[in-house]
């Protein structure tokens, strides 16, 4: 993030996906590494940190009870008791966005979440989750989700369209809502790191240098809050959703 | 009889005593559960301007998604039917109209949705 001299100061370079290695017909991106680099670093936090089962959590432990608790209450909350034989899918994704927006805050790190294609593969696994389970544990009734009860007649079929497009939109909202803010945010901080540089190559205008420096320190913070932020609205939109399944009909 | 009366002001005794201890234990137990219920709430809470921030992005995402589905749904449409602008109008009103609603239905909270 940190704007490098070599790449100039071209806010998109940091999303190439470039090759590094090739093994036999796989090619390991940048992206793939950092989705193992994510992946290490949450077996990582929840392996080590529990194996000490210690009652007064050491560090890493308590890391990984908060991270537990916090998941297992938003999904209580929105899903109920029931929604807990989802905890597994809900922890697992909640986990990965939070470990992938956090790790690409990290000057020289790829971010994974800022490509469309990552996110919406997420989003596309929460929706079938959620079709998939609504139609083994409904069956048809599971449409009765885009009917809305108390409609007159006349207005059904339009309200029945509106709702299925509504439907058919949250896939949409789910993934391009993770991806914009992590592209958005670091384009945001790689242009005022930019400003820096360019200020200071720029004579006697170096004495303003500080003020996008300050900026950029600043984006950084919130920028950490919104990584938490997006993986937690990300977490409990898939919990809506999976109660959807569970409960479908309004 | 000198038996009966010292056992049935026991029971008296007794009976006053047990209600005194059921009330501690119901009122300790509601503290607990109220208590229980701010931890959790602290816990699941991630201050004001967090929920709220959240909340923002839920709202203005739903809103683009359903533009965007709606005019892609129409654009799609169009190709497949060859009647070129009808689909596109039609959907892309119908997915505005989503993005409103699912935008009121959010704002509304836990609360019914307003019948139409």
């Amino acid at each position: 993030m940190a704007a490098e001299s070599e790449a100039g100061i071209d806010p998109i370079h940091q999303f190439i996906i470039s090759p590094i290695a090739q093994v036999g017909p796989l090619t390991l991106t940048n992206s793939a590494l950092f989705m193992l680099v994510v992946l290490a670093v949450v077996t990582f936090v929840m392996i080590i940190g529990t194996s000490s089962r210690a009652l007064v959590p050491g560090r890493l432990q308590s890391l990984g009870e908060i991270a537990y608790e916090f998941v297992a209450s938003t999904v209580k909350g929105s899903a109920g008791q029931e929604g807990m034989r989802f905890f597994p899918l809900v922890f697992t994704l909640f986990m990965f966005v939070l470990a992938s927006n956090l790790v690409g805050l990290i000057p020289y790190t790829f971010t994974v979440t800022s490509h469309i294609i990552i996110t919406f593969a997420l989003a596309a696994l929460v929706i079938s989750t959620v079709l998939i389970y609504g139609f083994y544990r409904h069956g048809f009734h599971f449409l009765n989700l885009f009917v809305p009860s108390g409609v007159s007649p006349v207005l059904l079929p339009l309200l029945v369209m509106i709702e299925v497009i509504s439907f058919v939109s949250r896939p949409i909202s789910l993934s391009v809502r993770l991806f914009a803010n992590m592209l958005a945010g670091h384009i945001t901080l790689k242009v005022f790191g930019g400003f820096v540089t360019m200020l200071a190559a720029a004579g006697g205008w170096v004495l303003l240098a500080p003020l996008p420096f300050a900026m950029t320190v600043a984006l950084t913070a919130l920028e950490l809050l919104v990584a938490v932020l997006q993986a937690y609205v990300f977490a409990i939109l898939t919990c809506v959703y999976l109660n959807d399944a569970l409960h479908p009909g309004h | 009889m000198t038996q009966e009366h010292p056992s049935g002001a026991n029971e008296q005794e007794l009976r006053e005593r047990l209600d005194k201890v059921s009330q501690a234990l119901d009122k300790k137990r509601s503290e607990a559960e109220t208590g229980r219920r701010g931890d959790e709430a602290e816990a699941g809470s991630m201050g004001q301007t967090s929920k709220a921030m959240a909340l923002g992005f839920r709202i203005i995402s739903e809103l683009a998604a359903g533009v965007i589905v709606g005019a892609l749904l129409g654009w799609q449409l169009d190709e497949w039917t060859g009647m070129q602008p009808l689909f596109l109008i039609i959907f892309l009103m119908l997915g505005t109209a989503a993005g409103f609603w699912n935008m009121v239905k959010l704002g509304m909270g836990t609360k019914k949705p307003p019948v139409i």
